[in-house]
């Protein structure tokens, strides 16, 4: 058994999906019209049943359109179409695994097995025992009701229609007009009276049926096949075995998505957050709500934004000649430590984004996706130490980035986890991600000594050192200075706009690296001890041989 | 008898009126230097702790944070908070520091409008609400010590209280003391010795312990530190007991 997902005026469904529940619901009984084509001349695509009684019609112009009084005029939008039709295709998809996306607002689902999803065993009141025989016609009638109001849920009114093959479904839920099961068998009679503008059928196809006199599908079953072949080729022919009911192919399923996206484009460019924020909320709800109902979780999530940029072009007078307005669009990602399905931790994060960020221009439209993986089901270990919880440690960097910035000069981020890089240049890191992992700390790993890991190696980031060591304290970037020497060694050595004392040195030590490309580097490390007003001062001074000026780097603490 | 009549009324209105208030010993964290750990039994949790020492002369205070952060790994999260950016990776790595369980934040570093101090502070106190870190150290140690002394004394104040209800130990690395009671622990380092210059044969070979180093030809072998502990958890009011440890350099 297969059921067909029909949504009406899918157009005017698909516009109406961003709007909020109560909103939709009060829309959609007046009279909304979508308009589509060029700028300058746009007309009517698509009318609900308010607009229809009130006389618009498909193809009128907008300024024929607008007479009609409290008519709602939209513009067509792609991707509202296209969202309206992901959230059919996943609200299907929590029946049956096998779903066919055959057309725009049309969704075919393989219904064979899923009976135990419908008809639940009810205790008989009289035996008292299990009521099992359900007949199939009551199940279907069941598995109607449910999926129909599982859909409107998501915000979509849906015609069902169900029948033995997926394509008699398809055109009894476009030919009635209301929630059809074709009983089994009796499929061409029932069919009989729809119109055969219903068909898949060419514009000069109708034409030549309707100067023939067909105008049902019982007229075009009845036609001989040879003369209809004859005619009308083997199009005419698939077209009679529809209305006959007689063709039985295998369903196309499709594949289930990787990534979840919602957008929504604003008619005029906003400038506040507040008004974004509003968006991003039910954006993200939408979002959710389609990750949870096929049990799955974002992983990672990806905003755009849209910005109006406003290109003035002057002429030799500088006076402006040309306003251009163009799209910018600036992306941000998250790759969450753990998949998560909490539309409010991902509504901070972007939250938290989008006030530290300055956009240069008016925000035009907004994008936000999110990668599905399948949710965490496991506890954390046991022995692992206690760690932030994962969903609020990404809100919590997140925090801190908004306070010391995301990146550095040198393009190292403010916020992670060091790590040392795999080269002989002091001073080389960068940070990663923190996340708490679930890694723990055995016996032997505690308490027997273990050779140290060389920098930059895939060993893991613990060594073990015989007893406290001297730590450098890095002056970042390291400062220029002036070194006098006695014979070999520093004698003199100008810090802090003073001449210093050198009470021992210890050098050079020569390191070079990279003399292959542009980032060569070459220096003399030396490290003296300084006589300071507070003591002494042990400190790392070096010579920059290839640009041939002192710095010190840093001091022993 | 009249006393303690108006004890018993005041206790029936205001339960534990004169019970003083007993701070639990509930664990701390060891700084990997045995000298002070045996001393202080290491960094409190729930409790706020200062190590401070100079800037400009060598003074062991950002060694022993490096120490407290590789021992402190072992067993927890933690956070270190860098106003002036200047932890060295190499000797964090050297020490034994999991880099894994250790979230590094560099302030100033960004054109940030925010001063570092500023931005340290409030990265603090992010930290603290956000629950789950063991170790929770601000190096305040390159900031101008005239700016530091500006913190108003309500936020050393806050600070310790939150700090009270987490089991976690927040330590400041700075110049010069600034918590005053609201500190747990304030340890001082300096170098054993600040007379090198009068003594240039204390730089020969082969010194004894009291010696401020221990060269061997031109590499620095060992290097001496005394820690002062200005207060501690067992003294009240403040007293001060002094000990001596010894570094070593990453390459001995």
């Amino acid at each position: 058994m297969f059921a067909c997902l029909y949504i009406p005026d899918f157009s005017v469904q698909a516009s109406l999906l961003p709007d909020p529940a109560e909103r939709r619901t009060v829309l959609s009984r007046s009279p909304i019209a979508i308009l589509d084509g060029p700028a300058n001349l746009p007309r009517v695509f698509a009318a609900n049943p308010a607009a229809r009684r009130a006389g618009i019609r498909t193809g009128m112009t907008k300024l024929q359109a607008e007479i009609c009084s409290g008519i709602e005029l939209r513009k067509r939008s792609l991707d509202e179409e296209k969202l309206a039709h992901a959230t059919l295709l996943e609200c299907a998809a929590m029946f049956s695994p096998r779903v066919e996306s055959s057309c725009p607002g049309v969704a075919i689902l393989d219904l064979a097995g899923t009976e135990k999803l419908f008809c639940r065993p009810q205790k008989s009141p009289t035996r008292g025992a299990l009521q099992k025989d359900w007949r199939q016609t009551d199940i279907w009638t069941r598995a109607v009701q449910i999926i129909v109001a599982k859909v409107s849920e998501a915000g979509v009114n849906v015609r069902i229609a169900t029948a033995i093959n997926p394509d008699t479904a398809l055109l009894a839920a476009r030919g009635f007009s209301q929630n059809t099961i074709v009983p089994a068998g009796r499929e061409a009679s029932y069919l009989a009276a729809l119109p055969v503008e219903i068909l898949p059928l060419s514009p000069e196809m109708l034409d030549t049926l309707g100067n023939w006199g067909i105008r049902t599908f019982q007229s075009l079953a009845a036609l001989p096949e040879v003369a209809i072949v004859e005619r009308l080729g083997q199009q005419g022919l698939y077209l009679q075995k529809l209305t006959r009911c007689e063709i039985a192919r295998p369903l196309i399923p499709v594949e289930s998505q990787a990534e979840f996206a919602e957008s929504f484009e604003f008619d005029d460019p906003i400038e506040t957050l507040e008004s974004i924020f509003f968006i991003l909320n039910r954006l993200l709800h939408q979002l959710c709500f389609r990750l949870l109902s096929i049990s799955q979780a974002a992983s990672a999530l990806r905003l755009a934004v849209g910005l109006n940029v406003r290109q003035i072009h002057r002429g030799k007078n500088h006076t402006p000649i040309e306003n251009a307005i163009e799209e910018e669009t600036v992306e941000h990602e998250w790759k969450l430590p753990i998949p998560t399905q909490d539309k409010n931790l991902l509504f901070g994060l972007v939250r938290l984004h989008l006030e530290k960020t300055t956009f240069s221009a008016p925000i035009r439209f907004l994008r936000i996706a999110a990668t599905a993986v399948k949710p965490r089901l496991a506890q954390g270990n046991l022995f692992a130490p206690p760690s932030p919880e994962p969903e609020k440690l990404e809100i919590t960097q997140e925090r801190i980035r908004g306070v010391v910035g995301d990146l550095d000069a040198e393009g190292v981020a403010c916020v992670g986890s060091p790590r040392l890089l795999d080269t002989h240049k002091p001073g080389s890191f960068s940070l990663d991600r923190f996340a708490p992992s679930s890694e723990t700390y055995s016996y032997e790993q505690k308490v027997l000594p273990r050779p140290a890991s060389t920098p930059g190696s895939e060993q893991p980031s613990v060594s073990h050192a015989p007893g406290p060591t001297i730590a450098l304290r890095i002056f970042r970037p390291p400062f220029e200075t002036a070194v006098e020497f006695d014979g070999q060694k520093p004698h003199f050595v100008r810090l802090w706009s003073r001449h210093r004392r050198v009470l021992a040195a210890s050098g050079p030590w020569s390191t070079s690296g990279n003399w292959w490309n542009v980032s060569a580097w070459a220096r003399e490390e030396w490290d003296v001890a300084l006589k300071m007003p507070a003591g002494v001062g042990f400190y790392r001074i070096y010579h920059d041989r290839l640009g041939r000026q002192w710095y010190v780097e840093g001091v022993f603490d | 008898m009249r006393a303690a009549l108006l004890k018993a009324q005041i206790e029936k209105s205001l339960p534990s009126a004169f019970t003083a208030f007993r701070r639990q010993d509930q664990g701390s964290i060891p700084t990997g230097i045995p000298q002070i750990d045996q001393v202080v039994q290491g960094v409190p949790l729930h409790s706020l702790t200062e190590i401070c020492g100079s800037s400009l002369a060598s003074s062991g205070k950002t060694s022993v944070l490096v120490s407290l952060l590789a021992h402190a790994t072992r067993e927890h999260y933690c956070a270190l908070v860098d106003a002036s950016d200047a932890f060295d990776p190499t000797s964090g790595h050297a020490a034994g520091v999991s880099f894994s369980r250790l979230l590094w934040v560099r302030c100033g570093k960004n054109r940030v409008k925010l001063p570092p101090l500023e931005q340290a502070f409030k990265v603090a106190d992010i930290l603290l609400q956000s629950s789950g870190f063991g170790l929770i150290a601000i190096d305040l140690s390159g900031i101008p010590e005239r700016i530091v002394r500006r913190v108003p004394l309500s936020s050393w104040f806050r600070f310790s209280r939150v700090i009270e209800r987490q089991p976690a130990a927040l330590v400041f690395i700075e110049q010069e003391p600034h918590a005053t009671s609201c500190a747990g622990l304030v340890l001082r380092v300096a170098s054993a010795a600040r007379d090198w210059s009068s003594h240039p044969s204390q730089l020969s070979p082969d010194g004894v312990c009291n010696e401020p180093a221990r060269f061997s030809g031109n590499l620095l072998m060992q290097w001496n530190l005394n820690v002062e502990v200005v207060r501690g958890r067992q003294k009240k009011p403040p007293g001060s007991e002094r000990t001596g440890f010894s570094l070593t350099p990453q390459w001995v």
